[in-house]
């Protein structure tokens, strides 16, 4: 029943743009350290992870996202986080995930933010 | 535990068990049941996701900790609604929680000072109304959630 994330790597005025289907979970490591590695090799400094509505997302899939966010503060990236439900916003701010990275509400408005810092 | 039990069955007209094989995943059998009965008995949308998130989570505990990732383990999830609440106990074949982990620190986590997991506790403790760790039963260790219909 393992789930494997698909994250395709686009880019958009500057900005790295993780486009994720599917679910956030410990099995989503591997995916998620390929994308990174990928978008490092081409220089990235602004990553935008856009999650689907519909993502299922758990504490395992969030203590991906928290190493992720460690390698991204290491690297002096910047992260922004799009295309989350109303209630896993609410999640990433309970964890204070969005101490790290800002959580926009649409994707236009995330690369507005990204590519204008 | 170990005998032939269907997935999910309805004990009586209130009541539903949902067995899990012992595996990743599978919580969401769990977490999608209980998000149906929640609808079916009346419960907003944002407080089914909230209650879904918590069942995950206990589930996540109960197949990694509680039953050790052992493969021939399962969990029983029993959901019940009476009066506006809904209660969901989560049986795993461990001995409970002996530790509970520390309080997350995000920032800590970050300089990798706490480890990145312990969230799934905290986050049931904020999304349903009450819970109790570490009921042992005869069948194993329970953890109780509740969650009340708002007015």
């Amino acid at each position: 029943m393992e789930q494997e994330i698909q994250i395709r790597l686009e880019r958009h005025d500057g900005v790295t743009v993780f486009d994720m289907h599917g679910d956030l979970t410990a099995f989503s490591e591997p995916f998620l350290k390929e994308a990174y590695n990928n978008a490092n090799d081409e220089g990235a400094r602004k990553i935008l992870l856009k999650f689907q509505e519909s993502a299922y997302i758990n504490s395992g899939g969030i203590a991906v996202l928290i190493q992720l966010l460690a390698e991204t503060k290491r690297n002096n990236q910047q992260i922004g986080i799009t295309g989350l439900s109303e209630h896993f916003k609410k999640i990433f701010h309970m964890v204070g995930i969005t101490k790290f990275a800002k959580i926009h509400n649409t994707v236009e408005e995330a690369l507005e933010s990204l590519s204008g810092s | 535990m170990g005998e032939e039990r269907e997935m999910v069955r309805m004990l009586d007209g209130q009541t539903i068990e949902v067995s899990l094989p012992n595996r990743l995943g599978y919580e969401r059998i769990a977490m999608e049941t209980s998000a149906s009965f929640a609808r079916i008995v009346g419960f907003v949308s944002d407080r089914i996701e909230d209650l879904k998130t918590a069942v995950a989570e206990a589930c996540l505990n109960a197949i990694e900790h509680g039953n050790k990732a052992r493969p021939d383990a399962r969990v029983i999830v029993t959901m019940n609604y009476k009066d506006g609440v809904l209660s969901v106990s989560v049986v795993d074949e461990g001995e409970g929680i002996e530790e509970f982990p520390e309080e997350p620190d995000i920032l800590e986590k970050i300089e990798n000072l706490q480890t990145p997991r312990g969230l799934g506790i905290f986050l049931i403790k904020r999304l349903v109304d009450q819970v109790e760790f570490n009921k042992m039963t005869s069948e194993g260790h329970m953890v109780r959630m509740v969650i009340k219909m708002r007015g």
